[in-house]
């Protein structure tokens, strides 16, 4: 009796699944076994739900029916269904399930650390070097010129469209606006055309694409963002290089060769 | 630092500067062939300053480019308005080829045998440093 009192308090479940599937390490035999279940007195559950599973049971419901002179009810037989399943449509069990974006794993070179300074290989902003601040969820890099320096704003950018040079600025004490996430640099769809898809009321034809305009917290995050890695760039040891170093840009010239290349 | 007047100015400087090239030159010597036939699917390359197998490792992968021009006007793409001349087929370098340095490309659609002989950009992404 002492033992079945002990047993009630929670402990490790002793059934698991086997590598996040379905499939379950003991059957249900040997599990009632392990849990000595045979011990366990059976308790009969009281007959109360017998006339509801009767009157599923029957072949057929009472309905009542109006106009006098017609009875008042009339008992509808159910029909058999037209067509059964032959087989019992067994659930594919997902071994491996699909993993949505959210879920991927986001990886970075080695040699991109925040701080690092980036050449840019394509958009508009080729060839400028940037300060790489940090990865964001989605794996996009954010980056910043600074804008005084090279014109490149707060932006992300794709580890694949970026070289990674040897060249680091100490950012650890740059604070980075909590707001700068991907929701933040997503693209702003015009409110009209997403009413339209939405709605369909809208009229589709109407042009509202106005002239992108920059956002006064853009203005505000940039300016934070920059007087403070100006800040960190002009407490490095080679202020005034580093400063000329992002104004440059980088292109290929004659007889150089990127495979030979140090950056 | 700088006084905000000069650096409007500069700022005006800098949206106007523009890289060299951002490309590695790379020309467009044949199709992949034994003597007597030739397979137009698979392009080669030799690009310039590679001269070993080893040193092909860098342009693996990487985008490359035909660029020429045509009679007629097509549009640019992401550019509504604009039209232009300049057309391109896009390609990748996809492995080396034989042990001098050359490499082999596919384009998207293969490379027009007037192209043999001209030029073929390497661009530098997908980048993998």
């Amino acid at each position: 009796l002492q033992q079945m009192a002990k047993s009630s308090a929670p402990h490790k479940p002793k059934n698991s699944a086997i590598n996040a599937s379905r499939l379950m390490k003991y059957s249900r035999a040997r599990i009632f076994q392990r849990k000595a279940a045979y011990k366990v007195k059976k308790v009969k559950t009281p007959a109360k739900k017998s006339a509801e599973k009767a009157a599923a049971a029957a072949a057929f419901v009472v309905k009542k029916i109006g106009g006098d002179k017609n009875g008042g009810e009339r008992k509808v037989y159910k029909k058999t269904p037209k067509s059964l399943p032959t087989q019992v449509a067994s659930r594919k069990v997902q071994l491996r399930p699909k993993k949505t974006f959210k879920k991927h794993v986001r990886r970075i070179r080695s040699n991109l650390a925040p701080g690092a300074v980036l050449i840019l290989l394509a958009g508009r902003h080729k060839g400028k070097r940037v300060v790489l601040l940090k990865q964001l969820e989605s794996g996009l890099l954010l980056v910043t010129g600074p804008r005084k320096l090279n014109g490149c704003p707060l932006r992300r950018v794709s580890q694949r469209y970026v070289i990674g040079t040897k060249t680091r600025i100490d950012i650890s004490k740059v604070a980075l606006p909590e707001r700068l996430n991907d929701a933040y640099f997503r693209r702003q769809r015009s409110a009209k055309k997403s009413a339209a898809s939405a709605g369909g009321s809208a009229d589709i034809f109407a042009k509202s694409d106005a002239a992108y305009a920059v956002s006064a917290e853009r203005r505000e995050d940039q300016a934070a963002v920059d007087k403070a890695l100006m800040g960190a760039i002009k407490a490095s040891g080679d202020g005034p290089m580093l400063r000329s170093y992002l104004r440059s840009l980088f292109s290929i010239k004659s007889g150089q060769r990127p495979h030979a290349m140090v950056f | 630092m700088s006084n905000p007047a000069a650096e409007s100015g500069s700022q005006q400087k800098l949206q106007l500067r523009s890289p060299g090239r951002m490309y590695v030159k790379a020309v467009f010597t044949g199709y992949k062939r034994g003597l007597r036939n030739q397979h137009e699917n698979t392009a080669l390359l030799r690009i310039e300053g590679v001269e070993k197998r080893q040193e092909v490792d860098f342009y693996l992968g990487k985008r490359c480019a035909y660029v020429y021009k045509g009679k007629r006007l097509t549009s640019v793409p992401g550019k509504g308005k604009e039209k232009s001349r300049v057309r391109v087929i896009w390609g990748r370098v996809t492995r080396p080829h034989g042990n001098s340095g050359a490499v082999r490309a596919k384009f998207s659609t293969n490379l027009p045998p007037a192209a043999m002989g001209k030029r073929v950009r390497v661009m530098l992404y997908p980048s993998r440093i």
